[in-house]
């Protein structure tokens, strides 16, 4: 028998709404989580994740065909996607699984359903045996967000697909037609070129990775160029056809309209936040000009007792910021001081090169009238990188001119996404150009790129050369 | 059976109290000794009790109401059968229909929240360690008033330990971009603030004298003894110096200890020498009262002030806490600019303005000299006290702060 009054109920087991739930319970409230699909979300299910261990394997399918570089002889290698995707599935079924030992551990109770606001203090909620109106204490609203469609592009999950469908593919597709060049796009797309496929991406705008310091997005694309991924930009996809030779996208760019025949379409156009079908109205919640739910610093929507966190309330689209409002959340409930008072959310990009960034570009810095300084070191001066036959990119360093104090850190490169945590914490604390430049960074390590970085920013880099 | 629940006399003398929270709803399910709601009168707010165990079937006033003592607010039912208890105020048939139709007035939804944009610019953000922040907000410190001591003007843990001791500073404007005019009810605390200063202009005739005090011997004095504190002992700031010197002046100037009665056309002055301190709160400005001041030792001064400070901020005064003040101290401390025309506190007659201490050059001995110098500014009541007794008052403070030795000697 469900609690039907918890102190604490949360719709959405994502990275946003599990982590809240178990903070909420660490500080002693009775918790009830619903989840109208799998324990972890998008995130750990059809996202983050699984994203990662195909795009792991893929690059592993790369390097393996020039392994003779090494003096590693071995034949073509070839690939079993029904093989790839259960490893995925394992590892994604141990992740998940972990949440529900913890949810148990921590006597958190999870409900399966969909749940709907019927007023401003009962959440009703859809089970296989019927429906329960529960009358919470509080309530987080972690609901999440969807793929958007573009007219002309339905998903059918056979011939167009999000994201979701392209982490469980059985076979390699002979040509995938990616539409919108954004960050899932472009990872899935250099992952599936890795795999075997024939990649084309069409982006509607003029560059890739649209909000991508276009610096950091060059790298990339030169890396795709490389890899024969064709690109298509300023060029918008105006539907598709079955025709005898497969499937017919018809685009519109520059040059004017043609035809790409292919065998797989993947959208990746953007998201939206579940916020339709949760009775928001009904509760009195409001939304604000994007369709988010509004919150204040604490994660409080205009309504007592309801809070809202992660996608569903919110640019960045991103878990590691759900987790932390959702900690935020679990503790304002719990009567402690605590706020959304981060400096920066970091993100990252799983391309090849990655691309990861913490605070401000030296644009948005001048945007800003902030005088900047900045160090940047390429990974080709530095020895691990070399040696991991992994040199492309560079790390960049942007701190306030007159004080030094590290404002930005921008990676392309290998193990970017690695590296970023050092800027975010130096980000965070307000660290100096100097207290990077003067700890002990190991050596060979890819990290000494930040300590370069820094110095260069200073006018001292050892490995570069910098004319005074 | 229905209960009706009437607004008790929860001061003395009470009349009248503000509904600020309603902590039930009707429908909901009550115990013995639930709170019920929070009522502010003057500007303590408590909280009222259930007196049984029931079901509320109505709930009589609206948040923000203010209700006479004696009016029915909640009517609770026992469960018991048997019919309603005769009640004093009993309304008429319309008025009852009426009340139950409107019985759960949904509340007014607020205003969409719009995150405040993170601080962008290192320029306008505060630098310091995320958990300095955390445990500024833990304080109750607005971090952005902090002047950091650390490399590069980082705000360490030891400056908002310092910050949070120092006297109450006006709360910063939070930096939120508005979109759309928000209209913001006049409620609560800040509904008291503004009848309580607008009849106070009203009536009283203002007027404010300034002085500056050449404090430096009264800055070694403090070291000195915050130097020879035992453990568990609070540290002694300012205020009680002050209160001290006050207390001096005003037994030689009665007047200033005073309240005026606009009906009765009488001045009282009054025996007990009550100091309220001003005191900046999130709702809103809080005077809670020390009460006979002549009768205390500094140590006892501090540790009181601290404690009355700290339930005002918590919005947690009690009906003592701000009662039977005769006279008023404001201490601006360091954000409360060179000087200021304080409004004096209704119905007292008099109120000092103590502002931060800054080093100045000071003429001693035809030589300019570093000195340690303190503003004072004392508005009064022209009704009741003249310019020159005013200033002459005024005069006896300042020399006494000025010379702690005087101070010292004049203390009974």
């Amino acid at each position: 028998m469900s609690n039907l009054s918890p102190d604490v109920l949360v719709i959405g087991a994502g990275p946003g709404g599990y982590v809240a739930a178990i903070r909420a319970a660490q500080l002693g409230q009775s918790v009830v989580v619903v989840e109208r699909s799998e324990l972890g979300g998008v995130c750990l299910n059809v996202g983050c994740i699984p994203s990662k261990a195909i795009i792991t394997a893929a690059a592993l399918k790369e390097r393996i065909g020039h392994a003779d570089r090494y003096g590693i002889m071995v034949g073509e290698a070839t690939v079993s996607m029904p093989k790839l995707i259960e490893w995925k599935a394992g590892v994604v079924k141990r992740l998940t699984g972990g949440i529900g030992v913890l949810f148990r551990n921590h006597g958190i109770e999870h409900v399966a359903g969909t749940a709907k606001f019927t007023d401003r203090k009962t959440v009703s909620v859809e089970t296989d045996d019927g429906p329960l109106a529960f009358t919470p204490k509080h309530t987080i609203i972690a609901t999440g967000s969807r793929p958007i469609e573009i007219p002309g592009f339905a998903f059918d999950g056979e011939d167009v697909i999000s994201s979701t469908e392209a982490l469980a593919l059985d076979r390699v597709p002979d040509h995938l037609v990616v539409i919108g060049g954004g960050y899932i796009g472009l990872e899935l797309g250099i992952a599936y070129r890795m795999l075997g496929a024939e990649v084309t991406v069409v982006e509607l705008l003029g560059g890739i990775l649209p909000g991508t310091d276009p610096e950091l997005s060059k790298v990339v694309g030169r890396n795709m160029k490389k890899r024969k991924i064709r690109t298509m930009l300023s060029t918008k996809a105006l539907g598709w056809k079955k025709t005898g030779e497969g499937l017919a996208v018809e685009v519109e760019g520059r040059k004017g309209r043609l035809e790409i025949v292919c065998d797989k379409i993947l959208l990746t156009v953007g998201r939206r936040p579940n916020v339709e079908d949760i009775g928001l109205a009904a509760a009195g919640v409001g939304q604000d000009d994007s369709g988010f739910i509004g919150t204040d610093m604490h994660c409080r929507t205009n309504i007592d007792g309801i809070y809202a966190i992660g996608d569903a309330a919110g640019q960045p689209m991103l878990a590691h910021k759900a987790s932390k409002e959702g900690i935020v959340a679990a503790e304002v409930i719990a009567g402690l001081k605590s706020a959304c008072d981060w400096v920066t959310v970091p993100a990252v990009i799983f391309t090849d090169p990655e691309i990861a960034s913490v605070g401000l570009t030296e644009a948005m810095a001048a945007e800003q009238g902030i005088e900047t300084g900045v160090g940047k070191f390429p990974f080709a001066a530095n020895g691990r990188a070399l040696t991991l036959d992994h040199a492309e990119g560079f790390t960049l360093i942007v701190a306030e001119k007159e004080t030094g104090t590290v404002i930005g850190v921008h990676i392309v490169g290998p193990d970017a996404a690695e590296l970023i945590s050092e800027g975010a914490l130096a980000v965070e604390m307000g660290a100096s150009l100097e207290d990077i430049a003067l700890t002990i960074h190991p050596h060979p390590t890819l990290p000494e790129t930040m300590m370069e970085a820094a110095e260069a920013a200073l006018g001292h880099a050892i490995h570069i050369y910098q004319p005074k | 059976m229905a209960y009706e629940f009437k607004l008790p006399d929860i001061g003395e003398g009470l009349v009248e109290g503000e509904i600020v929270k309603w902590l039930v709803g009707v429908g909901d399910t009550l115990g013995e000794d639930q709170p019920m709601v929070e009522v502010m009168t003057d500007k303590a707010t408590v909280e009222l009790p259930s007196p049984i165990a029931g079901r509320v079937s109505d709930i009589r006033a609206e948040e923000g109401e203010v209700v006479p003592v004696g009016d029915v607010i909640i009517v609770i039912e026992d469960g018991s059968g048997g019919s309603a208890a005769p009640s004093e105020v009993t309304k008429s048939a319309d008025e009852q229909a009426e009340t139950a139709a409107s019985s759960e007035p949904e509340p007014e939804p607020a205003p969409t929240p719009v995150r405040a944009p993170a601080p962008k610019s290192p320029t306008g953000r505060v630098l310091a360690a995320p958990a300095t922040r955390k445990y500024a907000r833990e304080k109750d410190v607005d971090i952005r008033q902090v002047t950091g001591t650390g490399p590069r003007g980082r705000v360490t843990r030891e400056n908002i330990d310092q910050f949070s001791g120092a006297a109450p500073v006006p709360a910063a404007t939070p930096i939120v971009a508005l979109e759309t005019d928000r209209i913001i009810p006049v409620r609560g605390l800040r509904r008291l603030i503004a009848r309580s200063m607008a009849r106070s202009k009203r009536t009283a005739a203002h007027f404010t004298i300034v002085e500056e005090a050449h404090v430096d011997e009264l800055v070694r004095l403090r070291n000195v003894l915050n130097g020879d504190l035992r453990e568990g002992e609070t540290k002694i700031s300012y205020l009680p110096f002050v209160m001290k010197a006050l207390v001096v002046a005003i037994r030689e100037f009665p007047y200033l200890n005073a309240s005026y009665n606009e009906e009765l056309q009488e001045i009282i002055l009054k025996a007990r020498i009550n100091l309220g301190i001003a005191v900046d709160t999130d709702a809103g400005l809080s005077v809670p009262v020390i009460h006979n001041v002549p009768g205390k030792d500094f140590q006892q001064l501090s540790s009181e002030i601290a404690g009355a400070a700290d339930r005002a901020r918590a919005g947690k005064s009690t009906t003592e806490d701000i009662a039977d003040g005769t006279f008023t101290i404001t201490s601006t401390g360091a954000h409360g600019g060179l000087l200021a025309t304080p409004v004096i506190n209704h119905p007292e007659v008099a109120i000092i303005g103590i502002h931060a201490i800054r080093k100045k050059p000071v003429v001693r001995n035809d030589e300019v000299v570093i000195g340690h110098v303190m503003n004072v500014s004392l508005s009064l009541d022209h009704r009741v006290v003249d310019g020159m007794t005013g200033a002459r008052f005024l005069a006896r403070v300042v020399s006494l702060l000025e010379e702690p030795g005087r101070l010292i000697a004049s203390l009974r």
